[in-house]
């Protein structure tokens, strides 16, 4: 099933799929050649026009793809496509690329989740070397990386066993090899709340914990968490 | 004998190290541009100069006061030991000896005394006549009392301040390129004075029935007319000498426009290289430069973040425009290829530059900034940007520290946002140091409480501090597990509470910036204790 569209081929693209790593991504573009090229590479493509809502609907929007991804060079094609996506599907997750950094506020106005701005990033990546370059070497062969340490979200359902405990008794470092960097908690903001040196916080329902560590580990905490709940 | 005992001195003043000391400090006071000492002792010069000229100018119409007096001995005395120290640095006397008997020795003719001091001599002289050198003397006669006459040239001093400012001194070689132009000028301007001299006084003549008495008043008047000043005091009566004046003070217009053509050409012809220089000498005073390649937008985009954090930058770009674009940001640009050695060595690669960052979006140019500045400095941090994946391998053989890819980073984190949206932008909040929570490392300093302690003895908990893993390349730790290889460095996750911390081993930290910056005074602490 496909889940995935990206629009636009080309470096990026290629990266953002190689990390997505399954077979549930379809690439549009509108170069035939590009197209020949991911075709080569195995992935599934599609022939479509991005300016006509019936072809994007063809290929699964507002059906099966939940996310779609934004890589086409020109801003006014990414608001044009992220305008069209968010008309047919006000649930889809859309991340745009965006070249002119004016841009940005137009694709968040035309429905975009997340603008990435890559020229902004390389700047900030530069900045960080400079300043930070240990912690930039760890965290962009971990995290960013394809060593197996991961951030992960993991949302607390009801009636989970760490409904009601606090921050301080999970423990989570030496019971499931994790490092918690912090909750957001719903019900007061989207902002997060980091695990240290805070007041110590009561988990409840619908809180979401971000954790940092290798995917085994994760997946063990994932399945605790949930797992117990239905019980 | 005489000559041995000559010999002998230059040898000993060769080797003694406080002598060469001695004269290299001189040499920093007085001559070395790069020197601090100098900008100082300029400014001081300035002062004296000043002041002295004051005084005399208030003697004028004044009393000669007691302290004018001790004012005058004073600047005398150092503008004497000025000229002295001048002449003492200009050349080694001791070596011109040396060089001397050796050739004798290899020779094997007599040394001649009279020779060898000669050349010595020879070589003083040839200070004394350099134009700063007898602006400096006639700065110092007139203070003689018996050459009161020479009064006059006690004006000599402020041209001494010509000696200490280097915006003068600029001026002054401005005025020197454009030497043969202005060497034309003033053949054609003799030429001409002559002339109307000489026409006015035969027109003019009180014989004639004009007002001009001799050669000089005609001199006088032709000067006065051809500057365009025209007092009037002389004026031509005559048909003849109305005549002459009329041709003249057309060519003279001609000529003044040429005059300040030339000038203003000068100083279009250098002011860029002006600038230039004036943006070197302001980077000669700072260390651990950062010079970005490139202001494009990822360059703009560092350039920001940079200075934000008070480094100090320094933008290099082809285009004019850019640079235009950079010095309205406030940022210090040229315009200047990274490529070429001499900018990068101008602008300090080889002493103040720490870091360099080749932003262009080309990566020929890339990996062609990273050879250059790998082969002038073998210890400055490169950092470029790859903007093809094939290229990255080049831009390491280069001699790149860290490439970076745009746009597979940016294809990265579209990825890595999609399906943890919080976990994202809380770890790039982190990361970008948006949120007052940080992510740092702290290393563990031989000697500093941290080593030899196990994790469950340094409370980080306590410190409100959270422990993400430690960096090392000590071997003790190998067998841990949740080990990851990064380069040459060994990254150990979350380890266990018996790990045993040794020196040069590197924390990672998460917490407040308060807390973690507290913990890092503590280690200092206790590492300068210890």
């Amino acid at each position: 099933m496909i889940r995935y569209a990206v629009f636009g081929f080309n470096p990026m693209s290629v990266e953002a799929i190689n990390r997505l790593d399954c077979n549930c991504v379809i690439v549009v573009d509108q170069a035939p050649e590009c197209l020949k090229q991911a075709e080569e590479n195995g992935l599934a493509t599609a022939p479509i026009d991005f300016r006509s809502d019936e072809d994007l609907k063809s290929i699964g929007i507002g059906k099966d793809i939940k996310t779609l991804f934004c890589f086409f060079p020109d801003d006014s094609d990414n608001v044009f496509l992220t305008l069209s996506a968010r008309a047919i599907d006000p649930e889809l997750h859309i991340v745009s690329i965006v070249d002119d950094p004016d841009a940005e506020n137009k694709l968040l106005a035309a429905g975009a989740n997340k603008v990435i701005n890559p020229y902004q990033i390389c700047g900030r990546k530069i900045y960080e070397w400079i300043k930070k370059p240990d912690i930039t070497n760890i965290v962009d062969h971990t995290v960013f990386g394809r060593q197996d340490l991961h951030i992960a979200e993991v949302e607390i359902p009801e009636k989970s066993p760490l409904e009601g405990m606090l921050i301080s008794e999970l423990q989570l470092s030496t019971r499931y090899n994790l490092v918690l960097i912090g909750v957001v908690d719903k019900e007061i903001n989207d902002e997060l709340h980091f695990a240290v040196g805070e007041r110590d916080h009561r988990l409840d329902a619908d809180d979401i914990l971000v954790i940092l560590g290798p995917s085994r580990a994760i997946r063990l905490f994932r399945k605790d968490v949930t797992h117990v709940g239905k019980n | 004998m005489l000559a041995r005992f000559l010999i002998y001195i230059a040898y000993l003043l060769k080797n003694a190290a406080r002598y060469q000391r001695c004269k290299r400090f001189f040499y920093d006071l007085l001559e070395n541009p790069k020197s601090k000492l100098k900008s100082r002792f300029d400014i001081f010069m300035m002062v004296l100069v000043i002041a002295s000229v004051s005084s005399l100018v208030y003697e004028v119409e004044h009393d000669e006061g007691v302290w004018s007096l001790y004012l005058e001995n004073v600047v005398v005395s150092v503008f004497i030991a000025e000229y002295l120290l001048r002449m003492w640095i200009y050349s080694d006397s001791h070596q011109l000896i040396i060089d001397y008997y050796e050739h004798c020795e290899y020779l094997s003719i007599r040394f001649r005394i009279m020779t060898a001091l000669k050349k010595v001599i020879a070589k003083k002289l040839a200070y004394m006549v350099t134009p700063f050198a007898i602006i400096d003397l006639l700065a110092i006669l007139p203070s003689y009392r018996p050459l009161r006459i020479l009064r006059v040239f006690l004006i000599f001093r402020l041209f001494k301040i010509l000696r200490y400012s280097q915006s003068l001194k600029m001026f002054a070689d401005i005025i020197k390129s454009k030497r043969f132009e202005l060497q034309t000028l003033l053949i054609f301007l003799g030429f001409l004075v002559f002339i109307a001299s000489i026409a006015i006084y035969l027109f003019e003549n009180r014989s004639e029935g004009g007002t001009v008495d001799d050669l000089y008043d005609a001199l006088y008047w032709s000067v006065v007319t051809i500057s365009t000043v025209g007092y009037g005091d002389i004026t031509p009566l005559t048909t003849g000498g109305r005549a002459v004046t009329m041709v003249l003070i057309l060519t003279s217009l001609g000529i003044l426009a040429f005059f300040t053509s030339i000038i203003v050409s000068a100083f279009n012809d250098q002011i860029n290289g002006l600038r230039i220089s004036r943006t070197f000498a302001e980077l000669e005073n700072h260390s651990g430069l950062i010079i970005i390649c490139g202001f494009g937008r990822v360059g703009q985009q560092l350039a920001a973040l940079l200075v934000a954090d008070r480094q100090k930058v320094v933008i290099f770009d082809i285009s004019e425009q850019r640079v235009e674009e950079a010095k309205q940001e406030g940022y210090l640009s040229l315009v200047a290829n990274a490529t070429q050695n001499d900018m990068l060595e101008k602008a300090g690669i080889k002493q103040n530059v720490s870091t360099i960052i080749g932003a262009t979006g080309n990566d020929v140019i890339n990996v062609y900034i990273t050879l250059t500045c790998r082969h002038l400095n073998k210890d400055v941090q490169i950092i470029s940007r790859a903007n093809r994946h094939e290229n990255v391998a080049k831009l390491y053989q280069a001699g790149a520290d860290t490439v970076i890819e745009p746009f597979i980073v940016s294809g990265l984190l579209a990825a890595e946002y999609i399906g943890q949206p919080v976990a994202f932008e809380a770890i790039i909040g982190i990361l970008h140091g948006q949120k007052n929570i940080v992510l740092e490392a702290v290393k563990v300093k031989a000697g500093s409480l941290l080593e030899k302690k196990s994790i469950s003895e340094v409370d980080f908990h306590k410190q409100r501090l959270s422990l993400v893993g430690v960096i090392s390349q000590n071997a003790k730790h190998l067998k841990r597990k949740n080990r990851y290889v990064i380069k040459q460095q060994h990254f150990y996750f979350n380890p266990p509470m018996d790990f045993k911390l040794q020196a040069d081993d590197i924390l990672v930290l998460l917490g407040r910036a308060t807390s973690i910056s507290h913990f890092r005074d503590q280690i200092e602490q206790s590492h300068l204790l210890g």
